[in-house]
């Protein structure tokens, strides 16, 4: 066995913790180095130094310390929420007091919010199923406006603007919506500017038109057209229509 | 424990009312006795458990922190622990063993405890009385005075081991325990504190060499 094994095994062998057969090596190795018996020495004196510290007192007995405190804990137990509060209050002095004005704070912010406010928001009626299911795009109920890839509707029936249509018209302009359905009739009309009930027979006149269906990505579409009619351009220049698609 | 104050109060007034109680526990059977005695909420008999202990519990305290004030204050925790984990005690290793493995945790929550507050104090223990200091026959002033700095030197030695060295050479040289005895009260197998005692032992030397040069240990 080489020095540094029999130096790694040192410790076992002075506690007689070594198998008998590595013991005898170790022994029969510290006879011949001096190095090594020297190490074990050394190391036994350690043992001796330690074992040799005087053993310490406390000075006054643990038991009566440990039973005060057990006595002290089972007397904090017994009445126990009361000794909670009181251990609160009494470690917290000013916590009672500090939510006086905290309270008034709060109460002051509550009072301007509710001088402040406007009332209750008008209702919102909504017809049911308005959320729910949207009507497919490009059909009736919900038209495609003209863009690059929906042209404008093309008129094959002229507008009738015979004196008849425009004698009950009014002086200024009206701007109405033309939903062109998917056959090239007309499915809806409606004014936006302008009033409904007096420009009912220019209305009428407009359901009448007929169009050529408009085509999208190769199935027939719903289109929407705004058009702006003003009575100076029918009255100078005929049977003119503005009719600047403005989507 | 509704007269605990009555009855701890005559325990605690009158150490002399215990020598018969101090007495060493002779068989696993008196040992179990107490146990069971404690467990039923006897403070006399917990009393009686507490004198048998405390004497080891504050010497290895002392050892294993270096302060006296501490190793008090640790052996009044372990005791309490003991008194609230005694229905927890199974038995398997001894009473002694148990409370050791308390006391080595106790201590060494309580150095962590100081790191964590840089409060890392270690204050000499000259000052705590020891066993039969002063008694002893036939050595002379210098005798003793050299006797005192040598276990100076040895204990601030000790506690430049890391705790784990340190733990492990108290208990096995300082309080005689055995390996397997140190085993339990660490909570390690026994391969493992052989190989730490080595350690330690060889940590030990290293500090100590001119100490054990000038024949300290004689």
């Amino acid at each position: 066995m080489t020095c540094a094994r029999v130096r790694g095994r040192l410790s076992e062998w002075l506690d007689g913790e070594l198998e008998p057969a590595a013991a005898r090596v170790v022994a029969s190795h510290l006879q011949e180095c001096t190095e090594c018996a020297r190490r074990a020495e050394e190391l036994r004196d350690i043992s001796a130094l330690l074992a040799g510290l005087p053993r310490l007192e406390a000075g006054e007995p643990v038991a009566a310390r440990v039973l005060d405190r057990l006595e002290m804990e089972a007397e904090s137990r017994r009445p126990a929420l009361a000794a909670l509060f009181r251990g609160f209050a009494a470690a917290r002095p000013l916590m009672l007091p500090s939510l006086v004005p905290a309270g008034l704070v709060l109460a002051s912010i509550l009072a301007g919010v509710l001088a402040l406010d406007p009332g209750p928001l008008p209702e919102v009626h909504l017809a049911p199923g308005a959320w729910g299911a949207v009507p497919a795009s490009g059909t009736e109920r919900n038209p495609l406006f003209p863009s690059a890839e929906v042209e404008i509707p093309r008129e094959t029936s002229a507008l009738d603007l015979s004196p008849e249509v425009l004698a009950g018209r009014g002086e200024g302009s009206v701007f109405v919506e033309t939903v062109v359905a998917r056959d090239g009739t007309v499915a809806g009309v409606t004014v936006l500017q302008g009033s409904a009930e007096r420009e009912g027979a220019l209305v009428e006149a407009l359901r009448q038109q007929r169009y050529e269906p408009v085509r999208y990505r190769g199935r027939r579409v719903a289109v929407s057209v705004y058009r702006l009619i003003s009575r100076m351009n029918v009255e100078e220049a005929g049977p003119v229509i503005t009719g600047s698609p403005s989507s | 424990m509704s007269n605990l104050m009555e009855r701890g109060g005559r325990i605690a007034m009158g150490a002399s009312e215990m020598p018969l109680e101090a007495q060493a526990l002779t068989g696993a059977g008196q040992e179990r006795a107490l146990v069971d005695s404690c467990r039923s909420g006897d403070p006399i008999a917990f009393a009686r458990l507490v004198r048998l202990h405390e004497g080891m519990v504050f010497n290895l305290s002392a050892r294993l922190l270096g302060d006296s004030e501490e190793a008090r204050d640790v052996a009044q925790e372990v005791f309490l622990q003991v008194y609230r984990q005694l229905g927890r005690f199974e038995g398997r290793s001894s009473l002694k063993t148990w409370i050791y493995r308390i006391a080595v945790n106790q201590c060494h929550n309580r150095r962590r405890f100081w790191h964590r507050r840089r409060r890392d104090r270690e204050e000499g223990l000259e000052a705590v009385p020891a066993e039969g200091a002063g008694a002893r026959t036939g050595s002379s002033p210098y005798e003793e005075a050299r006797r005192r700095e040598r276990a100076r030197r040895v204990q601030t030695a000790l506690l430049q081991l890391s705790f784990e060295h340190r733990s492990v050479l108290v208990l096995r040289e300082v309080e005689g325990l055995t390996c397997a005895e140190v085993a339990g009260a660490l909570g390690v197998p026994e391969g493992t504190v052989k190989s730490r005692l080595s350690r330690a032992r060889e940590a030990m030397r290293l500090r100590l060499l001119g100490l054990v040069e000038e024949g300290g240990a004689s």
